[in-house]
């Protein structure tokens, strides 16, 4: 079973661009082992010729025709966003221009 | 024959030339204002649901059975998880574990050599919005119009061992997709795009050596500018014994040199999984079959066709088979003149040699289809010299089209005029100019015939039948 440990949680830091205080860190260490904990206890289930579940209806090929429809106008688009210029969303900086 | 075996495998990103986007109804557009074809789906609003457009996946299929891949029965998609700002939802919908098509391969030729590039899948994705970083010092500007354009991305095996060889396979793929009206594939506009992993090894060996990748190469010269550089590159670190680590490199451009992008931080971690929003797919056989009956005649289809059915020789049928737009014009103007060869002679060699786009289209010719077939019909018709019109009358009517192709003509006083007493007149005065020619000519140099004929057609200006002129000439120099 995968163990949840300090290196662990630093790279999921990483990854979700988060930064945990300790006090968080050691909380999360806690519910994700408990979680990897419940998973291995499914892991138990003899699954061996059942197909895997990808989704949880039975619908296949939902798809829709090649039409433009529910378009927002530049306006709406922009109306909960923090900050906008000229049209664009403004987010702050985070590469450098060349 | 070099120490080294360059190895090139390629992921190209092609986007689809749908009305709509992968996902959502938004219009696919170029160059709009930003943020303009968006909704509450592009934007990632919570409680939103992605539906698959339903012609994205017929495109898929038409490029797989193009390329002779197995599709899929079942298909799936996948999400793909990173952080970036032009990608609202946190993640790319894409396809991980089973792509649309699987396997196949694409024949190229270069110098001469047929060589058969293999496929390793080809699925469906959809496309990132765009940042631009260099219009304010503090913050950087998103605009999502394409946040969510459906793109295939096509993955070949490492089958290719020089620049040469991805410049054909890019141009070979480019006009198949074109021909099969999947995407415009318009490089300078990214809706064709390649990464190329490069890597080097002793000639011969089998083990591959480390690879780098060369990130959204947006032209075909730039590919193989970038491949060669980079294999050099490699080369010269390993003779020096230096040992480099797997890199993702940008290609300068200006300074024709790839670069190593900012290293990522840790192990990339996408954590796929299949997306819950997205129902399975299925190509019911009923359905493949309807596309495939509905697919347009392939490239190598249509030259075979002009080289057996319209008589073309190989190397007029390959340049005007290049692209599906030149097809179409060869049909236009050959349905008015029924004259195959003359018609592909005149494109191959009137035509074509002054285009330099990378796209054909009407916009970019030097005069109307239909003016092309009034100038070739005259010239059919032997009411104009073949040589003069060339000279004259085609540079006339591709610079002003106000005239009919034979009014110009007129107007430039190069049709040929058949009165016989104008050439007679011409013909005396021609002689009696050059008495010292005509005594030369009468003494046995009868290749001075040209040099008569040449100063008839001068002063006629283009307007003498050159056969008519001989015969006047021929009798009068008895």
């Amino acid at each position: 079973m995968t163990k949840i440990d300090s290196d662990l949680i630093s790279k999921l830091e990483q990854l979700s661009r988060l930064s945990l205080k300790a006090a968080e860190k050691e909380k999360i260490t806690n519910d994700l082992n408990s979680i990897v904990e419940m998973f291995d206890k499914l892991q138990e289930v003899d699954t061996i010729g059942v197909e895997p579940l990808r989704h949880i209806t039975h619908h296949i090929n939902r798809m829709r025709e090649d039409e433009v429809r529910g378009e927002l106008t530049n306006e709406q688009a922009l109306k909960n966003v923090p900050k906008s210029v000229d049209g664009f969303i403004a987010v702050p900086k985070f590469l450098k221009p060349k | 024959m070099s120490k080294y075996d360059t190895v090139v495998g390629l992921e190209v990103h092609i986007q689809l030339n749908t009305k709509t986007k992968a996902f959502c109804g938004d219009a696919l557009s170029f160059g709009d204002s930003p943020n303009t074809h968006v909704s509450a789906i592009s934007l990632a609003h919570p409680g939103t649901l992605p539906v698959v457009n339903k012609v994205q996946v017929e495109k898929a299929i038409r490029l797989g059975l193009a390329l002779g891949c197995r599709i899929n029965e079942y298909h799936f998609f996948d999400r793909k998880h990173y952080f970036y700002p032009d990608s609202p939802k946190n993640y790319q919908i894409t396809q991980d574990n089973e792509p649309i098509c699987i396997g196949g391969s694409i024949d190229i030729q270069v110098n001469g050599q047929k060589k058969t590039v293999r496929i390793h899948h080809i699925h469906m994705e959809e496309d990132a919005g765009k940042t631009i970083h260099d219009i304010d010092d503090h913050y950087s500007m998103v605009d999502l119009n394409r946040a969510g354009t459906p793109l295939l991305e096509l993955v070949t095996e490492p089958d290719m061992s020089s620049g040469e060889e991805v410049y054909a396979f890019m141009a070979e793929l480019q006009r198949l997709v074109r021909y099969i009206d999947v995407s415009d594939a318009d490089m300078e506009k990214g809706s064709m795009r390649c990464d190329c992993n490069v890597s080097v090894k002793p000639a011969g060996s089998l083990t591959l050596g480390e690879r780098c990748e060369i990130k959204n190469l947006n032209s075909k010269r730039f590919a193989r500018e970038a491949v060669e550089y980079e294999a050099q590159r490699q080369i010269k670190l390993v003779e020096q014994g230096i040992t480099f680590s797997k890199q993702t490199l940008h290609y300068n451009v200006v300074e024709k040199i790839t670069q190593s992008l900012r290293e990522k931080e840790g192990a990339e971690d996408y954590r796929y999984f299949p997306d819950p929003d997205l129902a399975p797919m299925r190509v019911t056989p009923a359905y493949l079959e309807e596309i495939k009956t509905s697919m347009p005649d392939l490239p190598w289809v249509v030259k075979e066709r002009l080289i057996n059915e319209h008589g073309l020789v190989e190397d007029h049928a390959e340049q005007i088979a290049a692209d599906p737009y030149l097809v179409a014009l060869y049909q236009e103007i050959n349905n008015d003149l029924k004259d195959p060869k003359s018609v592909a002679a005149f494109m191959v060699n009137q035509v074509l040699p002054n285009i330099e786009a990378e796209t054909y289209s009407e916009s970019i010719l030097p005069c109307h289809p239909a003016m092309m077939a009034e100038y070739l019909q005259l010239l059919k018709s032997g009411k104009v010299t073949a040589s003069i019109a060339n000279q004259k009358l085609w540079p006339a009517l591709c610079a002003d089209q106000s005239q009919s192709a034979e009014e110009r003509a007129a107007t430039l006083g190069i049709l040929i005029n058949n009165d016989t007493g104008f050439l007679e007149e011409i013909v005396t005065k021609v002689i009696a100019d050059n008495p010292d020619q005509v005594k030369k000519y009468k003494g046995g140099k009868k290749n001075l015939m040209g040099f008569f004929v040449g100063q008839i057609m001068r002063q006629s200006k283009g307007s003498a039948d050159p056969q008519a002129v001989q015969q006047l000439l021929a009798e009068a120099l008895k």
